[in-house]
């Protein structure tokens, strides 16, 4: 089961921000320069580091990382 | 007609854009529709940001801010940059906004080169100047907008030095040629370029939101731009609130659904946008559309890149209305060339010159050239929000000029009717969703990766972005191109630069064509990449050993 505590760390590194806090809530709103582009990054550092793979319609519905999480679950436990 | 918006010979723009107001009997408008990303909405007067321009003004300086000193703010869009960028430039500061996602290389090189006095910026963004911060000995003090108290003797709180400050500032009467707005902005070789402009700026900037845009007193105009960048300052401050025109501002992303939502909501009757944005749009379902009411909608326009003739077609169909595209550059300050409802759009033209401003296709060897030849797009020198100089830089700002011409780097053509066509840049830059790339900016970054022994960045074409990057790597003999590097190279560009700058493709290569003199062959590079003719190769320097 990923948790956010498993997530933090790959928004660190991403956003290059050692004081990033996940909630569920959260969203492109909350975190700086977190934009389409960075979004790329961003889904691939999840999928290299939990072996998982996006389709492009999948993240586009997502709202909040809330929601990512459970999408990354849902995958992992395929 | 336009209005007077300069009395007393005050051309000051952060006087004009609410002082003046106020006194045209527009103290009660609003200015500044703000809506967060959480759809909080707060109006701001233009009274309300005359006196919190005032305090900032005041604020720059108590802390000892003179005329010609150099501030930024670093940034997202958010009520605080709008009133720092005023206020900064009712003092007389030289006054620049840096786009939030820059990494620290390019905030080295900005803060650097400007000799900036001093920082507006946020207590996360602030993590990216600390790490420079020991090479920027001119920075003497940064303002974080979120804090309750000051942190040290130079690192302050907004809120508690605009609460002290006095909300009356007695703007000094700034003559047209006092230095106002710094954007810097890339080219194919070498840093970054400080583009500085004069208050006198306002005037084109003013005549064209009203003459093009056809911006109007009850008017609620949006601006999508971050002010990070030129239209963000140009139309998303000076030239609408310079007419006293309502503003929108969202501080949330991108979400076509929320776009279109605010629109209908808020009632936006212009709208200012930018080509990928539309091309975004063209991507969501149709269904979209149809429930969306965009009745308030007059004018659409774009800026910062070519409107495909695909994304008019669309927009005629699915929206009801026209997309008028508009052409101008960080150095001009303000449009040139455009197309506006007084005369018919042609798809993918730029459109026709404004008034006031004398375009010339010009040869290589300076002649004019005549309708439907290809040559250098120029523009006759004189125009109110012409540059004044490249900051630091007066021999790069002489090489754009020839013959009383500013050389603007595009090539174009002119129609029998007027009207004008891009065809591309003549140096290397990269314009990737109407952002100018660097690709000696990108091939040094590359550089700094222990993985990479030599590099190159070129433009490729991108049916969303206009181009992308495409960055060519030639790696160390042990070492291959694993998703992990890609993924690396990827954050090292995003960081180091900007998310702007990341390149879209990396190609492993096994050397990289240079001349002679060592230059990269970034034209060779790019023609093997979409599969044309290398034209002549017998420069380089594998040939010509």
């Amino acid at each position: 089961m990923i948790t956010l505590e498993l997530l933090e760390p790959i928004f660190r590194e991403v956003f290059d921000n050692p004081d990033i806090v996940l909630n569920r809530g959260m969203s492109s709103d909350d975190i700086d320069n977190w934009d389409s582009l960075t979004h790329m990054n961003l889904v691939v550092a999840i999928e290299l580091r939990f072996k998982v793979k996006f389709a492009l319609g999948e993240l586009k519905m997502l709202k909040n990382v809330g929601e990512m999480l459970d999408l990354i679950n849902r995958k992992m436990a395929r | 007609m336009v209005p007077d918006i300069v009395e007393h010979d005050q051309y000051n723009i952060g006087y004009i854009c609410t002082h003046r107001q106020c006194r045209r009997g527009l103290g009660n408008t609003s200015a500044l529709r703000w809506i967060s990303h959480r759809f909080e909405r707060q109006d701001y007067t233009f009274a309300d940001l005359d006196g919190l321009t005032n305090r900032f003004a005041n604020v720059l300086t108590e802390l000892g801010l003179r005329k010609g000193d150099v501030v930024f703010t670093f940034l997202p869009k958010m009520p605080e940059q709008f009133v720092a960028f005023l206020g900064g430039l009712k003092a007389q500061c030289i006054t620049g906004t840096l786009f939030s996602n820059l990494g620290d290389d390019a905030l080295l090189d900005r803060l650097a080169d400007s000799g900036a006095r001093l920082v507006v910026t946020s207590k996360s963004l602030y993590r990216k100047i600390e790490r420079i911060r020991a090479r920027l000995p001119q920075l003497r003090t940064v303002i974080l907008i979120d804090v309750a108290d000051d942190l040290s003797h130079d690192l302050l709180s907004w809120g508690r030095m605009m609460t002290a400050a006095h909300d009356d500032f007695a703007t000094p009467v700034t003559p047209p040629e006092t230095p106002s707005v710094l954007h810097y902005t890339s080219g194919s070789t070498g840093k970054p370029k400080g583009v500085l402009h004069c208050h006198k700026s306002v005037m084109q900037q003013a005549r064209t939101a009203h003459e093009v845009l056809g911006l109007q007193r009850n008017d609620l105009y949006w601006c999508t731009a971050d002010q990070g960048w030129v239209t963000g300052t140009s139309y998303g401050i000076i030239g609408p609130w310079s007419l006293g025109v309502t503003q929108l501002h969202f501080g949330g992303t991108y979400d076509a659904g929320c776009w279109l939502d605010l629109i209908a909501r808020q009632g936006v009757t212009v709208w200012y946008t930018a080509p990928t944005a539309l091309r975004m749009l063209m991507r969501e379902e149709p269904t979209l559309f149809l429930a969306a009411d965009l009745s308030s909608i007059r004018s659409i326009f774009s800026v910062g890149e070519p409107l495909n003739p695909e994304v008019i077609s669309w927009a005629r169909k699915t929206l009801g209305k026209d997309i008028f595209d508009t052409w101008f550059q960080t150095e001009t300050g303000a449009i040139m060339i455009a197309n506006c409802s007084r005369f018919p759009v042609r798809p993918g033209s730029m459109g026709k010159p404004v008034q006031g401003v004398e375009p010339a296709i010009l040869a290589d060897d300076g002649t004019i050239c005549a309708a439907g030849e290809h040559g250098n797009l120029c523009i006759k020198q004189g125009w109110d929000s012409m540059f004044a100089t490249y900051l630091n830089n007066s021999a790069a700002y002489e090489d754009r000029f020839k013959n009383s011409y500013y050389y603007t780097g595009d090539m174009a053509w002119r129609d029998d009717d007027g009207y004008y066509w891009f065809l591309g840049r003549s140096d290397d830059v990269i314009n990737t969703s109407g952002h100018l790339v660097s690709p000696f900016e990108v091939e040094s970054t590359l550089l700094e990766l222990p993985e990479v022994v030599e590099s190159a960045a070129i433009a490729a074409p991108d049916d969303l972005l206009f181009e992308k990057v495409v960055a060519f790597v030639h790696l160390k003999a042990d070492v291959t191109l694993t998703p992990e590097l890609m993924l690396k190279i990827r954050l090292h560009v995003a960081n180091r630069l900007s998310s702007v700058a990341i390149p879209q493709e990396i190609i492993p290569v096994e050397e990289i064509p240079k001349n002679k003199s060592g230059k990269i062959m970034r034209r060779v590079m790019k023609s093997r990449y979409l599969g044309q003719d290398e034209g002549d190769i017998t420069m380089l320097e594998e040939y010509g050993q």
